[in-house]
Formats: C-alpha cells, structure tokens, sequence
C-alpha cells in the first residue's frame, strides 16, 4: 500500500537547486535505505517528506488515511543536542509517547511497557536513570532511536542513524528495524545511511540520490524520474 | 516584621513570582534566551515610559510593550538561527534606549523610573497584587497543560514539529508569557534584577536536577528560599529589597556549586581507590594491534 509520495519535487537552498524533480513512491511494509555521496541531499529529501520545508514545486502528499501523527522522526546528528538538558534516558523516551498521548491522556501501563521495550531493544535499559548529557556519543543515539521507537510510528524516518554506534549496536540497531518492519505491514522504516554494504542484508530497497546532475543517469524504477532520483530494486 | 501590611503583600508578590519565574528560567536558560528577562524588562520600561507620556495606565502600557518584545524577539530568531542571543541584543538596545528617549520628553518622571530600575517591592499595592496573582495563575496553568509540548519542543524544534506540536503558535504563547511574567515581576525586584529571579534560580537547579520536572520544582524552591531570605533580611538590615534578594539567590547558587565540587571531589577520590582495589586482570583492557586484519582472516 502506498502511504506517501513525492512528485516533481524541485527545492534548494540560495536559489541553487539540490533537488531537481525527484518523484518517488514509499510503501508500507518497506525498509527502504537511501544513500548518496556529500551534498547529494539526502537530509533536505526527507525534510521535504515530512513537510519541514516546502518544495518550490512539485507536490509531497500522504495516503487520505495515513496518520501524519504516527510518523517518527530522527534528526541528522541527534546526539548533538543540548548535553546540560536536564534529562533522564527514560524520561526522554518517555516523550516519544506525546505525540500519540497529546496533552492529556495518561501515560499508562501501555506506554511503560512500550518504552521498556523500546530501552531494551536499543541496549539502554541499564542506562534508563542516566543523564543524557553524561552519555557517549553513540549512546546518545541510541537513546534517540529508543525515543523514537517508543512512538510506535508507522513510518520510521532516520537521518544517519547508526553515527557513533559501534559495529554490534549497529547490527542489533538493523535487525531491530527488520523486525519492525516484518512485524506489521502498515510500517514503514527509511533511512539515511553512508553503511550501505552492511545494512543491504537487512533492506527491502535503496534509494540513490546521485550527487552531480550530470553523470546521473536514470536507469530503474518504476518511480523514478530523471535526471535525479533513481532508484534500485534490491529483491 | 509581618505585623506590617506592606511587609505581607511583599512576601505575598515575592512569593507569587518565586513560583513563576523560575520555571520560565529554566526554559528560557535551556533556549540560550538567558537574557531574555533582562531585554523584556528594559522593553516593558519603555512601554512605562510611553503609558505616562501618553497618559495612558503605565502598567497595562508596561505588560503590553512586554508582550510585543516577546514576540518581536520570537520573529527575530527565526532570521538569526545561528546566532540566538543577537535578537536579544537588539531588542535590549531597542527597549533601553526607546525608555531613554521617552524619559527625556517628562522630566518628572525620572524620579518614579528609579523605582522601576531598582524595584520597590516594599511598595507594592493591591492592584499590582492582584496582576502578580493572576499572571502567576496563568503561567502554572500554561506551563502545567503543555508540559509535555515544552519539553519536546525545549529538546529539539523539528522533532516537535514531527510529533504534531505547533511550533510556531506555542513559542508565540511561550513569548506572549515570557512577556507577562516579566512585566509582573519587574515592579518587585526592579528592571536591572529582573533576571536574577528568572536565571539564577534555574541556574541553580540545572546544576542539581536529574529530570526535566526535578529541575522545575527546584527551581521554585531556590527562587522561594531567595526571594524569602532576601525580603527577610533587606528588613533587618534595612538594604534594597531588590538587590538583596538577588544577592541572597547569588549566594545559594554559589553555596550550590561549592558543595557540589567538594561532593565530587570525595566521591571521585573513593571511586579511584575503589578501582585500585580490584585485581588487575578485570581492569579495563587497552591493547593496541597492527595486525588485525590479518589475525581475523586466518
């Protein structure tokens, strides 16, 4: 099933455009990498799917039924944020569950056991009473992941997320988005990644934004349109 | 000393504000906006300045300029995202020097701004009680709804953005409250202290605190002990309430960081000879290999 799609979209910064018309179809049920050189605009594509920014044109739209509240997401280097927040890992996790809780409703027995699986999964759970600031780079990530997951999104949107994670972390880290994904076909997971030789095992689909226009060619997919954007089915 | 009228709205105003402003604190500290109070407050002054030049209610002239600074700094971020504290610095020159230009026009009002810059909590009547109590109400019941909202929001804006909060119209309610609470706060402690209430308690805490709700209530707690202290001994050795109390709030933070370095000293210097005590061979493992690829192919 189709839950969102990019059509034509062109977007840039200082009116030099980094995104010439790319269009592209995210299914459900897919764990989808996308991968690139420097500067081949993989962070402004999926800001542009989660509506941060406005494409000049082209259209970025969601399936009618699709909750936009049910998509989680992670920051290019997320474990860069304000080490003095005064913060547990768990009460960071914990606010993975806003987004579905809104301001009022409970934080029940459902949203515990979701974040005690969501610490354990990531390998933070003896970490919970820590202060994020005191954590290492690549526990720090971790404890974002748990945030994210804790959310229970249907579509998982990762910019870089294995950075500063060790080899082990980020093999448990692409399993764990593999039996995300395996475990209900509504989900979806799509990632940034320069790990792609490691990850390929795991993935359903690459999708490869090519750095310079002029030796991109576009040679696959269904949903792809040239010059930028192409796409290789990884079955 | 309570026996006096004026002694018990004191405590009643500082009271008031002690719980309000430094939860503001610690957001406004956790933003890198620490000083943010300070600009306001030479902002809402200029708003003063302008209500008794216009022979308008200075106080609602106050809360409203106030307000407007607040947002006016909310706008400014967005055009200077990398550099938070610019905005700040613009609209603090802004404010002052409005003030200064629109002191000049009344010469009769400098006497009264030096009530303004330098607080008269001591001074304090009915009226200004009642704001106190109704902005303080306001505020708890803000910050209380959208705890969550702050927290993510306070975190990181986009992933707020994500999870459904309206960034854009909660920063403009958290500006518009900024606003307010500094505005009522600046008749206690004065327009140049304004800060100490809002920065020193959350200072304070953020030290200490292991959770984001922990820093809140020991923020409260610290600007309680200062305002309270302060009020306390200003009466008894007949000093400026304002300064004193943010002398007192000095002090605690002070103390604050003083016990905390001796507290890490003792524990670090346990710790070390605690790691001395354990055999060798479950110490941490350093090993420095040239050879690895090799080692792992055969």
């Amino acid at each position: 099933m189709n839950i969102a799609a990019m059509n034509n979209v062109v977007y840039g910064y200082d009116g030099v455009p980094v995104i010439h018309n790319v269009s592209l179809r995210i299914e459900s049920g897919e764990f989808i990498a996308v991968s690139g050189p420097n500067g081949a605009a993989k962070s402004t594509l999926l800001r542009l799917l989660l509506g941060l920014v406005k494409p000049w044109s082209g259209e970025v739209s969601y399936a009618p039924d699709f909750n936009r509240k049910a998509i989680g997401y992670l920051p290019q280097q997320a474990a860069s944020f304000n080490s003095g927040f005064p913060s547990k890992v768990i009460e960071l996790v914990r606010s993975g569950c806003y987004p579905k809780l809104g301001l009022f409703r409970r934080f029940g027995a459902e949203q515990h056991a979701l974040v005690e699986w969501s610490l354990r999964r990531a390998g933070m759970w003896e970490y919970r009473s820590r202060k994020i600031g005191g954590l290492s780079g690549g526990q720090k990530q971790k404890a974002c992941i748990a945030r994210v997951m804790a959310q229970q999104p249907d579509l998982v949107v990762l910019d870089e997320p294995v950075t500063g994670m060790d080899a082990g972390s980020r093999l448990q880290f692409y399993q764990w988005m593999r039996d995300y994904v395996s475990a209900d076909a509504r989900r979806t997971v799509l990632m940034v990644t320069h790990g792609l030789d490691e990850a390929r095992p795991y993935l359903d689909r690459v999708i490869r934004l090519e750095g310079k226009e002029e030796d991109c060619q576009c040679f696959t997919s269904n949903s792809c349109s040239a010059p930028f954007g192409q796409e290789v089915l990884l079955h | 000393m309570l026996h006096f009228e004026f002694m018990q709205r004191a405590f009643w105003a500082g009271g008031l504000i002690a719980l309000i402003a430094p939860i503001l604190g610690v957001f406004l500290v956790l933003r890198r906006q620490s000083l943010m109070a300070d600009t306001l407050s030479h902002v809402s002054m200029a708003g003063v300045a302008l209500g008794s030049v216009l022979h308008m209610s200075p106080v609602l002239a106050g809360f409203l300029f106030a307000v407007i600074g607040g947002i006016a700094i909310e706008q400014l971020r967005r055009s200077y995202r990398a550099y938070s504290e610019v905005p700040v610095a613009i609209i603090m020159t802004s404010g002052l020097a409005l003030a200064m230009v629109l002191m000049s026009m009344k010469s009769n009002l400098s006497k009264s701004f030096s009530s303004y810059l330098f607080g008269s909590i001591v001074a304090v009547n009915p009226l200004q009680l009642m704001i106190i109590a109704a902005v303080t109400a306001g505020g708890l019941i803000f910050f209380a709804v959208f705890r969550r909202h702050l927290y993510t929001l306070t975190f990181d804006e986009e992933t707020a953005a994500v999870g459904g909060v309206q960034v854009k119209l909660l920063t403009f309610a958290f500006a518009v409250m900024s606003g307010l609470i500094v505005a009522a706060a600046m008749p206690i402690v004065g327009v140049l202290l304004v800060s100490a209430l809002i920065v020193l308690p959350s200072a304070f805490a953020l030290r200490f605190a292991g959770g984001f709700l922990q820093a809140c209530i020991l923020a409260v707690c610290a600007g309680l002990t200062g305002v309270f202290g302060g009020l306390t001994a200003s009466y008894y050795t007949d000093t400026p309430p304002g300064g004193t109390i943010a002398l007192t709030l000095l002090l605690i933070l002070l103390a604050g960081i003083a016990v905390q370095k001796v507290g890490q000293r003792r524990r670090q210097r346990h710790l070390g000879e605690a790691v001395r005590a354990v055999p060798s061979a479950s110490r941490q493992v350093m090993s420095t290999s040239y050879q690895e690829e090799e080692t792992n192919v055969s």
